[in-house]
């Protein structure tokens, strides 16, 4: 039987998890690393690299290599002007079309984009089945998670990546949802909980009653556009604004990295470095304060639409990197009137949970129910340009509603409809979904015909139209064009596409991502072996005969860095990363007290 | 009828007595007696959370994910009704609204209902009305804003005092109705109760369109 897992598709990271033995599990590397960064990288010949490498790339290849494309999925070139600064990589496409990234030489929509990271996480799932011995290891089922406040262009957007990836995506869920049927899971939970999900580009907020194993959310609120990346991104604005605005674009992806490890320094410390300067948390604090702030107001919304008071909820579930933050977890638990607890790995809780529901929905396990909402409200634009709300937010999915259109003048035999989300009055206000025509409407008076349209949205969140005269009984043909999104014909060529091009030579890009591994440790080594720091060291802190194990690991690795064997060259690495590891850490010591004494470590 | 086997099914069951197979919602009851309630207005709102969490551990697409496409899209279907009958009955209003319609006391019009003066507050709206024309004219004149806030208040009250009226005079015909019901008393009983009803429901829209237009009017001040 080939294997189901669970996808949390984040904006900085993603992981794949699947259920043992009834205990949903996140499968990490050979390092027992579990994140993938959500970062793709093209090189010059067009191989395709994700995760690690392409993050290390971002360093010396910025202009090919792509970050936080979640941003990106179901949106308009429209919706993302001014979005584009300090992004290395290319931001174009048509007018009233979809988002086209630049990868290399070539174009790529956000979902294919997307597609190469799920392919990655399915690749490294079916290397992990088959180094457990598992006959068919084949992964091509999976649960993904989106953001509770995703609206239907960007669900639809995530789906069709796992299509182009060549995954039966089973369903979409919810990520605080996932996250709570994770917590769920150890204790017989039964009360209020709220999610608050604070990770790298997004913010969602859900109330839900937990009760006889059912997880219903009674609301949800949220911001697609608010997270991490957006306290990046005011840090980065800080130094560039120290160190002048024009630089290269390498210059700005080593601030970005700077600035990220100064950010998570602060989760742990009152203080760090930052461009060769100290900088406090209370600094820190100040800053990002504003950004802080506009979560709280969709949480106190999220509960007046559950008709709850802060204090009725009976615990606080944190999810999402950016809830390591102290004042986050400050500011939520002044909210909320306690402390929030997040004993499961923030990081991981949400494929954790996705795991779960691929669990459930693979083998009809009864134990769990999960039932969601939909974020907001559906519509369609009548007269005068002004909403009429069909499906309100927070209704519970699957959920339907209907509306009776009829024509204006004599024998028409279409009607245009154009369907919007959202919870504004007017229609340029709100998220164009779709446009349709109804066609097919029989000759008749004005006002005669009575066609009567059904919106189903589905247990993903995602929206289907039916339609049908009801004087003549006639089912009517719809042509949907999505506002933002790509039609069947195009997802199937994407799929195509990919088979030809990224999927070329999978075991090529591993041996390269090896040797560049390889390279990596070789060059340390070699900084801190001639570096002028380094006769101090053998001297006081080296035992005998350490200089020359060493030296023969290094020379070992140099020799086979030029094959074709992958596990012989990890091999050597990790031999050369044994026998350094005692030096890493003196060469470590000394940097440190170097920092401690005023110093850059820069200047060493 | 059960499209599996063909045998037949009385109108509310979700789930052929036969081959026991999900069944198609081609044909159904009310929201009422799909979540197996009488027409009782008064619902308990514990009861009502507990045959929806019970209903829908039977029917969720989750659990029909490797069935048949029939019996996916019966489960779809009866999901949604489900939901859809849940939302309409949890809120006492839009439940309130549900049952005039299915007894065919629904306002025929109700766009037009909402902007004819219910008889019995003509007094009041006309008084209203000539404070709100007072204000806006003392607006329009360059008077301070505190004064027409306080004054705008004051207008507010007795609104206040109509609604909080209307709101005990449901309650007790609400209780009329349920007791009705419960002693299965005759449609000539029962149409005098569902005539107040509507007529309460229609006032009570104005009165909050009342509201609604005295909290924008004082959001213009400020």
């Amino acid at each position: 039987m080939s294997k189901v897992v669970g996808i949390d598709l984040g904006t900085t990271n993603s992981l794949v998890a699947f259920v043992k033995d009834g205990a949903p599990v996140v499968i990490r590397d050979k390092s027992r690393d579990a994140l993938v960064p959500s970062v793709v990288s093209a090189s010059e010949d067009g191989t395709i690299f994700v995760g690690r490498e392409a993050q290390r790339r971002l360093l010396t290849d910025s202009a090919r290599t792509v970050y936080s494309v979640k941003r990106f999925m179901g949106k308009g070139i429209d919706d993302v002007r001014g979005e584009a600064t300090l992004l290395p990589f290319r931001v174009g496409g048509e007018a009233g079309g979809v988002v086209k990234i630049g990868l290399g030489s070539r174009e790529f929509t956000a979902p294919e984009i997307s597609a190469f990271i799920l392919r990655d996480l399915k690749h490294r799932a079916e290397a992990f089945f088959a180094e457990q011995g598992e006959i068919d290891n084949e992964v091509d089922r999976a649960v993904i998670t989106v953001p509770a406040y995703f609206n239907d262009a960007q669900r639809t957007a995530t789906r069709d990546a796992g299509r182009i990836a060549g995954l039966d995506v089973m369903r979409i869920i919810n990520e605080p949802t996932a996250a709570s049927l994770a917590y769920g899971l150890d204790k017989r939970h039964t009360g209020l909980i709220a999610v608050y999900d604070l990770g790298g580009g997004t913010f969602d907020i859900s109330i839900l009653r937990v009760e006889d194993g059912v997880f219903q959310v009674l609301s949800t609120g949220g911001d697609t556009h608010l997270g991490g990346d957006d306290i990046d991104l005011l840090l980065m604005h800080k130094v560039l604004a120290e160190v002048g605005w024009s630089q290269s674009a390498e210059k700005v992806q080593e601030i970005r990295k700077a600035v990220i490890q100064a950010k998570w320094d602060l989760s742990e410390r009152e203080e760090t470095l930052l461009n060769g300067r100290r900088f406090t948390r209370a600094e820190f604090e100040a800053l990002i304060r504003p950004i802080v702030d506009r979560t709280l107001e969709p949480c106190r919304q999220a509960l007046t639409d559950a008709g709850l008071d802060a204090s009725q909820v009976d615990e606080i579930v944190l999810v999402g990197g950016s809830t390591r933050i102290p004042m986050v977890r400050r500011l939520v638990g002044e909210l909320f009137g306690k402390t929030p607890h997040s004993d499961l790995n923030p990081d991981e809780v949400v494929a954790l949970g996705a795991a779960v529901q691929a669990d459930i929905l693979s083998t009809g396990n009864r134990e769990m129910l999960l039932l969601d909402v939909t974020p907001l409200s559906l519509g369609i634009e009548t007269m005068g340009g002004v909403v009429s709300k069909i499906i309100m937010r927070n209704s519970t999915i699957p959920a339907t509603g209907s509306e009776t259109f009829t024509t204006g003048v004599d024998n028409q035999t279409a009607v245009d409809i154009h369907v919007l989300q959202g919870e504004r009055e007017l229609v340029v206000d709100n998220r164009s979904l779709a446009r349709f025509r109804l066609r097919g409407i029989p000759p008749m008076p004005a006002g005669l015909a009575r066609v009567q349209v059904q919106f189903q949205i589905d247990a993903n969140g995602i929206l289907s139209v039916t339609a049908h005269e009801l004087r003549t009984d006639i089912e009517q043909t719809i042509e949907v064009k999505p506002s933002y999104g790509l039609t069947d014909d195009e997802v199937e060529r994407m799929l195509l596409d990919s088979f030809e091009h990224a999927e070329a030579d999978f075991a090529a890009r591993l041996l390269i991502e090896e040797r560049n591994e390889a390279e990596s440790v070789i060059q340390a080594t070699e900084k801190t072996l001639r570096g002028p720091g380094f006769a101090e060291i053998a001297q006081r802190d080296l035992a005998p005969g350490e200089q020359q194990r060493i030296e023969s690991a290094l020379a070992e690795l140099k020799a086979v860095l030029g094959s074709d064997d992958r596990d012989l060259i990890h091999d050597k690495t990790h031999s050369l990363n044994d026998a350094t590891r005692h030096l890493a850490e003196v060469a470590m010591n000394r940097s440190v007290q170097a920092a401690l004494s005023g110093r850059n470590v820069n200047e060493m | 009828m059960c499209r599996d086997c063909g045998g037949g099914a009385p109108v509310d069951a979700h789930f052929c007595p036969q081959c026991t197979k999900i069944l198609s919602i081609g044909r159904h009851g009310d929201y009422f007696s799909f979540l197996g309630l009488s027409r009782k207005l008064n619902v308990s709102s514990n009861d009502l959370e507990q045959r929806f969490r019970g209903l829908s551990r039977q029917f969720h697409p989750d659990y029909f994910f490797n069935a048949t496409p029939t019996e996916r899209r019966a489960s779809l279907e009866r999901s949604s009704y489900l939901n859809d009958a849940y939302r309409t009955l949890k809120n006492p209003v839009t439940r309130l609204e549900y049952l005039l319609q299915l007894e065919g006391f629904a306002a025929r019009n109700p766009e037009e209902a909402s902007k004819q003066v219910p008889p019995a507050l003509l007094e009041e709206v006309f008084a209203l009305n000539e404070e709100l024309d007072e204000i806006r004219d003392m607006r329009a004149a360059g008077a301070a804003p505190e004064p027409l806030t306080a004054r705008l208040e004051r207008a507010r009250g007795p609104i206040e005092a109509k609604r909080a009226a209307h709101e005990a005079q449901l309650e007790e015909l609400f209780a009329k109705w349920d007791a009705l019901l419960e002693r299965g008393a005759p449609d000539a009983e029962r149409r005098p109760v569902l005539e107040s009803l509507r007529n309460r429901t229609l006032e009570r829209n104005y009165i909050n369109n009342l509201l609604a237009g005295i909290e924008r009017e004082m959001a213009t001040d400020v």
